[in-house]
């Protein structure tokens, strides 16, 4: 549990550190992994192929690897 | 390029609109210039004949005065029936010059029948005493009438009058005939038309020996094996290859015909051809017809490169327009909405579409305006995003 809210904190800190537009970026992010950031917490269950799909996300969105 | 893309589709049509629309216009143009060189070369055909028709009774017109005037002269008829040659050309010889003048080139008297030999060729003096086996000399002395026509003879094809010459008693005492060279025709008729005429004869008429002695008299090319079927008689242009016929003269009919469209240098040329008979009804030849059409060829050619011109200027600002007008209309208002759903998506939950006019990408908008104002609702409705919510005020 709290895999997929690390990986939207590291996403967060990168949105910040870049100064990106968050909501611009959290929605392609949402909608390429079909998860709402706004869902996640520390509570959110790890599900693999949801972690996978957000990965792939970032990577493809962000250039980030996670 | 993106080939998905509706604008690239879009400009794809108008481009294919384009092509067609040029295709178009090359093929009306092509069909256009056609039927106009035929539509010309028929008036040409027609005209020449109809400009022949009227020469030819001109002619035999001025043929039959000449004819009335001479015999009132009682010193020929006398000299005709006494069969006096010298003292006919006496009298005949210094009224030709003016006759020539006037286009008549032969001028012969006939002894009556039964003998009907010609007495004096006051054109050709030297030749004399010969025997006209031809239909207007039969016919003159089966009918005692005037005779016209056109009939070929020792001398060529000429346009032709013959009359009755009575002696004081009211007898026939010979024949007068004068002729007029076909030839001049076609010279008169290219004066008053510009267009360029040929006399073909079938050789089925022609005498080769005859034929053979007047090229050597008139000092022209013998041209009796230039083609199997007939002899160009007289032209008006130096050019031969523009007057050749591989049809048959006999097949022609009566109200001519258009051949094929001729193209020599940077001239454009139609031609045609109709029949012409001789006295007893004989199609002897054909009038060719050549009609330079150039002006005409260059005139289609200018409209087409500016019809052309302006579809491919009036298709590129209709296509810059229908794209610009897309853009702003369309793709623009699509690009926004993907935007504020994005942000939407990403939490900006109150970021508005702006609504603007009342089209079919308005109603679009006005649609996804009412679906975000749904999903922050539902959104709020959730707990854990609403304690979330609370959190981050």
């Amino acid at each position: 549990m709290g895999q997929l809210n690390d990986l939207k904190v590291k996403i967060e800190e990168k949105i910040k550190a870049d100064n990106l537009d968050a909501a611009d970026i959290k929605g392609k992010l949402g909608l390429r992994s079909g998860k709402l950031f706004a869902f996640i917490t520390p509570t959110t269950p790890d599900d693999p192929a949801a972690i996978a799909k957000l990965k792939e996300a970032a990577k493809e969105i962000l250039h980030m690897s996670l | 390029m993106q080939w998905h893309s509706i604008r690239t589709k879009v400009v794809g049509a108008l481009l294919l609109c384009l092509v067609v629309g040029m295709a178009g216009i090359l093929v009306l143009m092509r069909y256009c210039f056609e039927h106009n060189a035929r539509v010309l070369a028929t008036e040409s055909v027609t005209g020449a004949q109809k400009l022949f028709g009227i020469l030819e009774s001109r002619e035999i017109s001025k043929m039959t005065t000449a004819g009335d005037i001479l015999l009132t002269n009682a010193q020929f008829r006398d000299a005709l029936a006494a069969k006096d040659r010298d003292r006919l050309l006496a009298i005949a010889q210094p009224l030709m010059p003016e006759l020539k003048q006037q286009g008549i080139t032969n001028w012969i008297f006939h002894t009556v029948e039964p003998e009907q030999t010609v007495l004096l060729r006051v054109h050709n003096p030297g030749v004399s005493g010969d025997h006209l086996n031809r239909f207007m000399t039969k016919e003159v002395a089966r009918t005692h009438a005037v005779v016209s026509g056109s009939e070929l003879a020792r001398a060529g094809f000429a346009l032709r009058t013959i009359r009755p010459v009575y002696d004081a008693k009211g007898a026939v005492a010979g024949y007068v005939e004068f002729g007029e060279e076909l030839g001049s025709f076609a010279r008169t008729m290219k004066e008053q038309t510009g267009n360029d005429y040929a006399l073909l004869l079938n050789k089925k008429f022609v005498d080769r020996k005859n034929w053979a002695d007047t090229s050597a008299a008139l000092h022209r090319r013998d041209n009796w094996d230039d083609n199997a079927a007939y002899v160009l008689n007289d032209k008006t242009t130096a050019s031969d290859d523009i007057m050749q016929f591989q049809g048959d003269l006999e097949s022609i009919p009566a109200e001519g015909e258009v051949l094929e469209r001729f193209q020599r240098d940077d001239s454009v040329l139609v031609r045609g051809l109709f029949p012409i008979h001789d006295a007893a009804g004989n199609a002897v030849g054909a009038i060719f017809v050549v009609r330079d059409i150039t002006d005409f060829y260059v005139s289609v050619r200018q409209t087409q490169l500016v019809l052309m011109a302006v579809t491919v200027v009036v298709l590129a600002l209709g296509a810059i327009v229908v794209v610009v007008l897309l853009n702003r209309l369309v793709f623009q208002r699509l690009r926004d909405i993907i935007q504020v759903a994005t942000r939407v998506v990403g939490g900006a939950y109150h970021t508005a579409i702006q609504v603007s006019g009342n089209d079919e990408v308005s109603q679009f908008e006005q649609l996804f305006e009412q679906f975000r104002h749904v999903f922050v609702d539902v959104l709020s409705q959730v707990p854990q995003h609403h304690e979330r919510e609370l959190q981050e005020r």
